[in-house]
Formats: C-alpha cells, structure tokens, sequence
C-alpha cells in the first residue's frame, strides 16, 4: 500500500497564495468592524454604559469574524487542493501526519490569548454596568403587568401608565418587578435589560445621553399579548396598541414639566397597588362613560365589543346581560351585573380561557362599578 | 474454539440464538442494531411533526401581524416545536439511535451490557413522544420548551402532560447513559484500549454521564412542576413562598449540559467522516477524544449564563461568564484539527462527507455567536431576542441535524445494506445547506435590532428579512423532503451495499453490511488506532467474517 502515499506535500506556493488571501480578508473584517457604523445590526446607542457595550461588540464581531474566515478560508482551500482527482488510482490515500504538536500548541495558545483579552475587557465592561454606576441616581421603579409597563416615581403617588420619562444625563437607578408572571424590560437603544420577576426586584443603573422617544420591549414570554408589548409595535391590525409604551428622555425642563403634570394629576392616587377587594363589590354609583374609558384602556385588548362568539382572547363581551345565545356568563353563573363583578374581581381560570384578577388589571372597586355599569349598558 | 479473544467479549463473549419471529425480532428486540433502527425511525417521525411545526411558526412571521394562526396557537406550536426536536429528535438519535447501532461494533461487542434496559429505553421514548404531542388536544403549553414558571403554572392542562412526557424521556436517557458507559468500561474487544477506542465511541464515553447526571436534576425539576400544577406544593409560584428563579437553575443545570449530549456525539461521527474521505489518519487522535472530556466537563459548569438578565447576584455573573469562554478552546482544538485532517488528503465528496464539512463551517458559526452571548455585558442587550434563535439554530440545525445527516448518509449502508442516493443526496446538501443559512443568519440582526423571541407578531420593519427567513425554512424543509424521498427509495431499491463501501477502517465495516444478529463470528483482537491508512488494518481475527463459514448458536 505505501506505493500509493500521496507524495509529501510541502507548503508550497498555493498555500502561500490562499494564506495571504485569507490574511486580507481577515484584515478586511477586523477594518470593517472596528469601522462602521452599528446601525447596520444595532439602533444607535442612547445610554451609557451602552457605549462600552458597543465598543466591546466592534472587538467580538472583529476577532470572530477573523476566525471564522481563517478556519473557513481554509477549509474551502484545502477542499479544492486536496480533492480526489479522476487520474488518482482508486485507492489513492492523503499524506499520513498523525499530529503535529507544535501546530496544535499554536492553536491552543492563540486562542487562550484570544479568551483572556475577552474575559479582561468583559470584566471591564461588566464593571462599568454593574458596579460603577452612581447609586444615588433618580429611583424609578418599573412593574410589569400582562400586557403593559406600569411606573412608579419618588413624589408622585399610584402607578403611571402610558409612558415612562427620565430627564437626559442624569444617573438613574431603576427598580423593576411584576405583579403576574415573568416579563423584562429592554430598551434596545440602552443595551440594557433586566427581568421582572415576581417577588423579586431587580435594578438596573444607567444614565441616558440622548433626548428621544425610545421603544420599552418585553423580552420574557409573558403569555398571549407577549408580542404587542412592544413600542415598536404602535398600532395592530389597525388599532391602537395599548402595550405600546416609551420610555421618553427628555431635556430637564420638558421632564420638570411632565413630572409635576402627574404630580398633580396623581395628587389623590392611592400608593398602594391595587389588591383583590375582599367580600363583594358595591355596584352602586357606576358610571358607564368612565366605564367606556377604562374598557378601552384596561380590556380591549382581549376583548372586542361584538357578540360572544368574536373572540380577540376572550369572548365578545356585547349584551352580556340578554343574550338568548349565552343565557350564562361562564361556568353556569348567571348573567347578572353581580356576577360580572365577580369575574373582574377575581379572575377567571376555566376551558375557554383565564383572565387576570382585580389586582393584576390594577383596578379600584370604583372602576370595577364603572366597568360593569358600562357592560351592562350595551345592547 | 475456545480463546481468550472471545471471552475476553464479557457478557456477550458468547452467541445466543437469534430469536424468531416478527414481534421477537422487529418490536421488542434485545438487538442493538434493531433498537436503534427502531429509535432512528422513530425519531424521523418526530423531525417531520417537529418540522411542520416550525413551517407553521415561518409561516406565521411572512407577515409583521402574523394571522396565519392565533397567539395562543402560535405559542402552543413553538413551544412543542423546540421540545419535541431536542427531545424527541436530536437527544434519542444522537445517543439511541447512532450510539445504539454503531458504538458496540466499534468496540467489537456482541451487544451492549444491558439489552432488556435498552429495549425498555427505547419504549419509553414513543410513548413519552404520543404523550408530548397529545398534550396539543387538552391545551399544550405555551411558555417554549424552558416553560419558565410563574406562565408555565398558568399553561392549559397539556402542560402537566409535557412535565410527565419530559421526565418519561429523561429516565429514558438516563438508562441509555448507564447501558452505554457500562458497555463502553467493560466490553471492549482485547487490546481496545482506551486510546485505540474510535473517536466516535469517545464521544458517546464524554456524552453518557452528562445523561445520567444531569438528566436527574430536570427530572426533580419536572416533578417538581407536575406537583405545584396538580397538587398545589408551591414550588416555584411566589405568591405562595416558591421561587420562579429555582426552576430556571434546575431546568438549565440539565439544559446547557444538553446542548453536549446533543452535539458531542455529532463530534465524534464527524472525527470518522473525515478522516475515511480524505484517506488521512484524524490529525490530533489524543486532542480530540480529551477535549471530548473537557468540554463534557466545563458543561457543567456555565448553566448560569442563560440566566444574566434573571437576577444574579452581579459577581456571580463573572465565574460563568469565564468558563463559558474558556470552552471556547477545547472546542477550537476540535475545529482546527478537523481542518487540519484535510490538509494533504484525497478528498472524496460524497453527501456525508459533504454534510461534514458544512457541519465544520456552520458549528463554527454557531460556536463563535454563542461567544458573543457568553459576554455578559453584550447577552444584556441580545437576551430573550431572535439573535439567541439565531445562535442555537445554527448550532442544533447546522451542528446537530446536519451532523445527524452527514452519519445518515455515512453508516446507513452498514445498517440497512443498501447504499443511499448520492445524487439525491447532493441535492438535499444544497437545499439544506442554502436553507439554513437563509433562514438562521438574518436572525441574528434581527435581535440585536430589536426583534424579541416568542412574539406571533412583529415591529413592520423587519418583514424583509423575516420573509427571507421563512423563505429559507421551506428551502431547507424541501431539502430535508428529499432526503426522506431517497430513504424511501433507497430501502427497497438502492444499490446492495457491499461490506466496506467508503473504505473505513473501523471495525464495523470489517463485518457483512448489514452485520449479523451476533455481530462477530468471532472477537476481534485489537492492535492500534484505526487511522492509519498506509498500514494494513490492525485487527486479528476477522477472517472468517466475510466468508460463509458456520457459526454454531450458544458455542464459545
């Protein structure tokens, strides 16, 4: 069998050829990176320590791109060089090296380097993120519901819905939980995310640089509406989209402004999240137009104003009270204002579905009489 | 006859009658090859459900306000999508299919140690996969296959169905991982020494105990599950005193682990791809059945990494972030080598050595992504986006899958004794190939850009390279089509395979295509490594394995 060895190859000027090429474009990909612009895989940076995120990705892309082109470089090199030619006898066999330890000590060592210098910068980096930034930042605290963003703020009482301020260049210590299941706060133009967990607070520290109205997305799957939790998603299906929320970074003066506006406008709202009332709920002095508001704000997103059968999540909600096709509410109830009541205040869990409770739609006795009253009104 | 060689074969050094009839030979075999041919169809099955599944979710995003199906379907199918192709596909045909069939011909064993275990191992496996998809008729889960708590507590009734499917795959695996590491330990043929063992054995040795440890912790974590769901043991809700974090450290100690039960065994079949088509001993033999180990080994230690954005204390972030980088350079040594074992050779394109070579250019993609999320401060911006799809795709879908193709086409002559279609097999290379990397790269800027994962609907601007994505996804599901169209016909109609058709030099090609029900007539003695193909092979006692000579039932 020795006759057929293939005769030793020697590094010879084909090798030289593709190894300079493979070089180039090496250099290529460590230029390109460290040059453009990120707009082409991120939205511009609009935070720090965003930038330093940045700047770290510029040196991954670079070295990973570098390495993917030297291992595909050759390996498309030696796929044409090496390949079985028709004038090989049949049984033809490669040049037989075993190992070459010098070779493999090279391409251990390079990339241990290559891990270090990443593991120092990214310690770096991680620094900059979670330790050095200023603790005495304005405390903002975000709640995730299903499916909206609720914020708190020092010196305003209750919760604010809608969007989230901050004034631009001032340090921010940001709190995040939830009051359901699992949802996170991510703002692409900060690089920054944090999950909000249920029973537990998490924080996040940044200082926004730029003065624009920026999208707030979940990144935790958090049930059917996960998807419309998004500010990039304005409208859907040609309606409003009340998971639509921004986080605003404005100039310290418009923030003043915007601050005392919900000073004011919260001046009476209770501090405490809404819980599940206990007992039953008054229905007495609902108000069916106060109603409409809140069923546009707080359940048209799963439900439509359209017989039982249309379904959004839940079922069409028009003429709960005389509809000859659903002479009850659910589980046999009756259809009774009480029994709606009943449902809005505790939820509903059953075969056509579940709804969060009073406490997770974040609503007061008063906007459950108003919600009923408004129910009850439609025909 | 009698000889050290033969019962030096332990358990299985001597020849039990083949047992007859149909139900014996063909349902509840005791045979390895049988059991895994039954796991390998079994888990095609799987990959088209699976697949239709993901065709449904591509489909879907053609178009930013989905509508193809609702959002409560859409997360139903995703959610059993990605549980049924990790366990239901890659896991049962990495280890129980190609482990099953190809690891005791390579160590010249009669059977593996256990064989009624391994007959019970593989009847698990279709029952828990009836079990996962029945949960589709009674409100599958909706919270991905992680089914984080507090959603997966809230899923519809199918998702205490998945916990139980889950755990009944589990003690599956496990039983897989015990047969194997005991077979591998103590049914060697003589002079199999541990560095003469087949690169691919090595890999199924560094796999097996990442399934019976870490198997058992997803195992408390699901039971764990199926208690708070059915019995209200509050576990993980924390309105009752449970801890939804709990659940993500045990489910991803098993998980990240899982991620090397399914592609370690990919890397010890490409170790014997390449080589036998490039006519060149593997470079580096020692190098690469150790980093087997090192990366088996480091696997169990980064599981955090999926959780940076969860609530860590911060300076826990870093020892994972670091070991996570560091099985960069085991896996580098891998690449590199296999690069390497080109060089100088005499390269012969068949469909599995093509399947290879893309499974080397795609895994390195996939391995040098998953670098990026390791970073602790860049995964702060990409987790939970599609960049995270876009990473593991390109390992489990351009790793795995396109590993488990490139063994397909490698040893189906051997199992089936007929050869495959190469020209039908070219042409699944190229769809698949186009395929993937249409569908899986835009995916990458598309997270970074701001797209989540798990969303039925989606910011407007990035329907372009949505649509290229789905575009992609049926590129490569045609592909796959045809590689069924050609097992199809390759069964009844392809080419007699002859005993050795690639030239392989390790033991299972030494014996009839497809081998016996006792494998050797006699145990073989082994004498050094089975790459070097400038030597003569160095086995002994193979000589009567090719010729018609009796062999007498229950004799030594």
């Amino acid at each position: 069998m020795v006759e057929n060895r293939a005769p030793a190859t020697t590094l010879g000027r084909g090798f030289w050829i593709a190894t300079t090429v493979i070089a180039l474009l090496a250099l290529a990909a460590i230029v390109f990176w460290s040059y453009t612009s990120l707009r082409i895989v991120m939205p511009p940076v609009a935070a720090q320590p965003g930038g330093e995120i940045d700047v770290l990705f510029r040196f991954m892309a670079a070295t990973a791109s570098a390495i993917m082109i030297v291992v595909a470089g050759y390996l498309i090199y030696f796929m044409i060089a090496f390949r079985a030619r028709k004038t090989d006898p049949p049984d033809a066999i490669g040049v037989q090296i075993h190992d070459n330890h010098k070779l493999e000590l090279w391409w251990t060592i390079i990339p241990t380097l290559l891990v270090v210098i990443l593991s120092v910068w990214s310690v770096k980096v991680w620094y900059a993120i979670q330790i050095a930034q200023p603790t005495n930042g304005l405390v903002v605290e975000s709640i995730g519901h299903q499916w909206y963003f609720t914020f708190r703020y020092p010196q305003i009482h209750g919760e604010i819905t809608g969007e989230m301020h901050l004034p631009v260049n001032q340090p921010v210590v940001m709190n995040v939980t939830s009051a359901d299941v699992i949802h996170s706060f991510w703002v692409p133009q900060f690089r920054l995310k944090a999950d909000m967990v249920p029973g537990l607070i998490n924080t996040i520290r940044f200082t926004p640089t730029k003065v624009g109205r920026y999208p707030i997305v979940c990144t935790e799957f958090c049930g059917t509406n996960h998807g419309l939790m998004s500010g990039n998603m304005p409208t859907w299906q040609g309606k409003p989209n009340p998971g639509a929320q921004y986080l605003v970074v404005d100039t310290p003066a418009d923030f003043e402004k915007w601050y005392h506006g919900w000073q004011v406008k919260n001046a009476h709202a209770s501090d405490a999240i809404a819980t599940v009332s206990t007992g039953t709920i008054s229905l007495a002095g609902g108000d069916a137009k106060a109603g409409q508001a809140l069923f546009a704000q707080k359940c048209s997103a799963c439900h439509a104003i359209a017989p039982f059968s249309q379904r959004v999540v839940g079922p069409g909600l028009k003429g709960l009270l005389d509809d000859p096709q659903h002479p009850n509410l659910v589980d046999g109830d009756k259809a009774t204002p009480a029994n709606i009541a009943t449902i809005l205040q505790n939820g509903y869990k059953g075969d056509i579905g579940q709804m969060p409770n009073q406490a997770a739609n974040n609503l007061s006795d008063k906007d459950i009489a108003n919600l009923v009253a408004y129910l009850s009104s439609l025909k | 006859m009698s000889t050290t060689a033969e019962h030096a074969g332990g358990i299985a050094g001597h020849i039990h009658p083949e047992p007859q009839g149909f139900i014996r030979r063909y349902v509840f075999s005791i045979d390895h090859k049988i059991i895994g041919i039954q796991y390998l169809i079994t888990g095609f099955v799987f990959l088209v459900l699976a697949g239709l599944l993901a065709e449904i979710i591509r489909t879907q995003l053609l178009h930013a306000n989905g509508g193809f199906v609702s959002n409560d379907v859409y997360n139903e199918v995703y959610s059993i999508h990605g549980s049924a192709m990790v366990w239901l596909v890659v896991i049962p045909i990495v280890t129980g299919a190609f482990g099953n069939i190809i690891m005791p011909l390579q160590i010249g064993a009669r059977d593996v140690a256990f064989p009624w275990l391994n007959m019970l191992s593989f009847w698990i496996f279709p029952v828990a996969g009836l079990m996962l998809f029945s949960s589709f008729l009674m409100g599958a889960p909706v919270a991905g296959w992680t089914e984080y708590p507090p959603m997966s507590l809230l899923g519809g009734p199918g998702t205490s169905m998945w916990a139980a499917a889950i755990f009944l795959v589990g003690v599956s695996s496990t039983l897989t991982g015990i047969n194997f590491v005991v077979t591998m330990f103590q049914m060697r043929a003589p002079g199999m020494t541990f560095t003469r063992m087949p690169l691919f054995c090595w890999a199924q040795l560094a796999t097996a105990p990442l399934l019976m440890i870490a198997t058992t912790a997803l195992a408390a974590a699901l039971a764990a599950l199926f208690m708070e769901r059915q019995f209200g043991v509050p576990f993980f809700d924390p309105t009752k005193g449970g801890s939804p974090i709990m659940w993500q450290h045990m489910f991803w100690f098993y998980s990240h682990p899982a991620v090397y039960i399914m592609v370690l065994p990919m890397f010890g079949a490409i170790s014997e791809i390449i080589p036998t088509f490039a006519r060149k001993p593997i470079f580096g033999y020692k190098m690469i059945a150790f980093s087997s180990m090192a990366i088996a080994l480091a696997g169990f230690m980064v599981w955090a990494h999926h959780m940076f954005t969860s609530g860590l204390a911060p300076y826990l972030q870093l020892p994972f972030m670091i070991l996570t980088f560091t099985i960069a350079i085991p896996t580098g040594v891998k690449f590199f080598s296999w690069v390497a074992t080109l060089w100088g050779g005499k390269i012969h394109y068949t469909s599995s050595m093509m399947f290879a070579l893309a499974f080397v250019a795609l895994f390195t993609f996939g391995g040098l992504t998953g670098v990026f999320l390791a970073a602790v401060p860049f995964d702060l911006h990409v987790h939970g986006t599609y960049w995270i799809v876009g990473h593991f795709h390109y390992v489990l879908v351009g790793g795995s899958l396109t590993g488990i193709f490139a063994s397909t086409y490698f040893w189906f002559p051997k199992f089936a004794g007929r050869m495959l279609n190469e020209t039908l097999g070219k042409i699944h290379f190229w769809l698949f190939f186009i395929g993937v990397n249409m569908t899986f790269l835009p995916q990458h800027w598309l997270g970074s850009l701001g797209m989540p994962r798990r969303v039925p609907e989606y910011d407007p601007q990035f329907q372009t390279w949505n649509d290229v994505s789905s575009i992609g996804s049926y590129i490569m599901t045609l592909g796959i089509l045809v590689f069924f169209v050609n097992v199809l016909v390759s069964m009844r109609n392809g080419k007699k395979a002859p005993p050795n058709p690639w030239g392989a030099r390790t033991l299972e090609w030494q014996i009839p295509s497809p081998p016996h029900y006792y494998n050797f007539k006699h145990i073989p003695t082994v004498f050094g490594l089975p790459y070097d193909f400038s030597q003569p092979l160095p086995y002994k006692g193979l000589e009567e394995e090719l010729t018609d000579s009796p062999v007498h039932a229950g004799a030594h």
